[in-house]
């Protein structure tokens, strides 16, 4: 009877507590959107499965020496788990839309708008009561706003480890709902007759070019932004080695093993941060408004910019490719090309849409950078 | 613990200062990527259809070959 008894102690029922339950509900619906929906299924399927690893009680799986334990420490404490992703983005991106109209990388810069505005959305959530975002705490919430996973999680992992569940969460959920939050916004931006503007065919661009472009890029950082190097110098390490064509093998095990094998710990790690105690506060709830605040200003100022590179082009520009500005690779291109599309059946606008969309990626970078820089 | 207001001002500043960094660097490489792209002559891409083919040639009639001379010019102009 005694060895029933502790039997019973020792089993999941005895021990559940509602949160608990709830953020298992919470695991559920992320492996539901990513198995049924198809919504960033690579990262919200393991980030759903850690999420209710996290919340087993007495499993002791994020306790110290527990494998999540591990995983978040070793890789997302230390950023070593986001900067392998970056350079597997790196050598999946092919920079040759943007170097042959360079002109695209404003649009990433106005797109990153986005993340400054929310900065200040989330120092004035400090208003309403319940709420208390320091800086910091408000920068790593911002930087949902860049569209970029990776860079998000970097970014809160220094600037603010106890918000990184929720922000992680935020960030890929809405680079998944790309398609459903993008389009209204565009469509009220722009006229159909601008949205059906065709625009010039890119120009080649030589192996030379590509080649001397990522050592530029951290030639750059290296002069005016130090505190981004390890993102963006991870990230044209990557590029770099796509580009020179000596390395394959190393590409494409960048491409393809590697970001593999830390997209599946990456997504654990961040799953492990959604148990009850962490992610069930008031802080959350305002974390994934300011994130869709943050979407969808980035979104609006890229096509802003993008409507007056338009005017001061004569009509070369068509402003939807500014929505592309808030990197999510390749999914906000994708819209702009179906956006396009509604509007004028023969304007294909991916490859013009990519130009601000790795641009975007840069862009966010430097806005992560930025921030660390002055607040880390 | 600053007031909310004093933290306002702090984040509009680097509000701007951000956007400007940011706009800034990338204008920068806007001018790097020129700059490179001077110096890269642009790869020479073989038109193999480009070139006319003497058969096709041949077999279109003189005046069929006037007509969309002219049109190309009209629509050219």
């Amino acid at each position: 009877m005694e060895g029933l008894m502790a039997f019973w102690a020792e089993t999941g029922i005895a021990h559940f507590e509602a949160g608990q339950l709830l953020m298992m509900g919470v695991g559920c619906l992320l492996l539901y959107l990513a198995i049924a929906r198809g919504f960033e299924p690579l990262l919200l399927l393991p980030i759903g499965f850690g999420a209710i690893l996290a919340n087993i009680p007495n499993a002791g799986f994020t306790e110290e020496g527990g494998l999540l334990w591990y995983a978040y420490h070793v890789g997302i404490e230390t950023g070593i788990f986001p900067l392998l992703i970056f350079m597997g983005v790196g050598a999946l991106t092919d920079f040759g839309a943007l170097i042959a109209n360079p002109k695209t990388l404003l649009l990433g810069a106005a797109a990153q708008f986005g993340i400054f505005a929310t900065l200040l959305g989330a120092i004035a959530l400090n208003l309403v009561p319940g709420f208390e975002f320091s800086m910091t705490d408000a920068a790593a919430i911002a930087i949902i706003g860049g569209a970029d996973g990776p860079t998000a999680i970097f970014l809160a992992s220094k600037l603010a480890p106890d918000l990184l569940g929720a922000i992680a969460v935020a960030a890929y959920s809405y680079m998944a709902l790309v398609p459903l939050i993008q389009p209204p916004i565009m469509k009220l931006l722009t006229t159909p007759a601008e949205r059906s503007i065709k625009m010039e065919q890119l120009r080649e661009v030589s192996k030379r070019e590509k080649i001397i472009f990522p050592l530029m890029v951290v030639g750059l950082t290296i002069l005016f932004l130090p505190a981004a190097t390890p993102l963006v110098g991870m990230f044209c390490l990557g590029n770099l080695m796509r580009e020179s064509g000596v390395v394959d093998r190393l590409s494409k095990t960048a491409q393809n093993e590697l970001i593999n094998i830390v997209t599946i710990f990456l997504g654990l790690a961040v799953g492990s941060k959604l148990s009850a105690g962490e992610f069930l506060r008031i802080e959350t709830l305002g974390i994934l408004v300011l994130g869709a605040v943050a979407f969808s200003i980035g979104t609006a100022a890229g096509v802003l910019m993008a409507k007056l590179m338009c005017k001061l082009s004569g009509g070369k520009v068509n402003p939807l490719i500014g929505a592309a500005g808030v990197s999510a690779v390749p999914m906000a291109a994708r819209v702009v090309n179906k956006v396009g599309l509604e509007a004028n059946h023969q304007n294909f606008l991916l490859m013009h849409a990519m130009g601000p969309n790795v641009a975007g990626v840069l862009g966010s970078a430097v806005a992560a950078g930025v921030l660390l820089a002055v607040l880390g | 613990m600053t007031s909310i207001s004093e933290q306002l001002v702090d984040a509009l500043g680097i509000m701007i200062m951000g956007m400007g960094l940011v706009f800034i660097f990338l204008s920068v490489l806007i001018v790097g990527i020129g700059i490179v792209a001077k110096f890269c002559p642009a790869p020479v891409v073989a038109k193999p259809d480009a070139l006319p083919s003497p058969i096709a040639t041949n077999r279109l009639d003189p005046k069929l070959v006037a007509a969309i001379t002219s049109a190309i010019h009209q629509y050219r102009a």
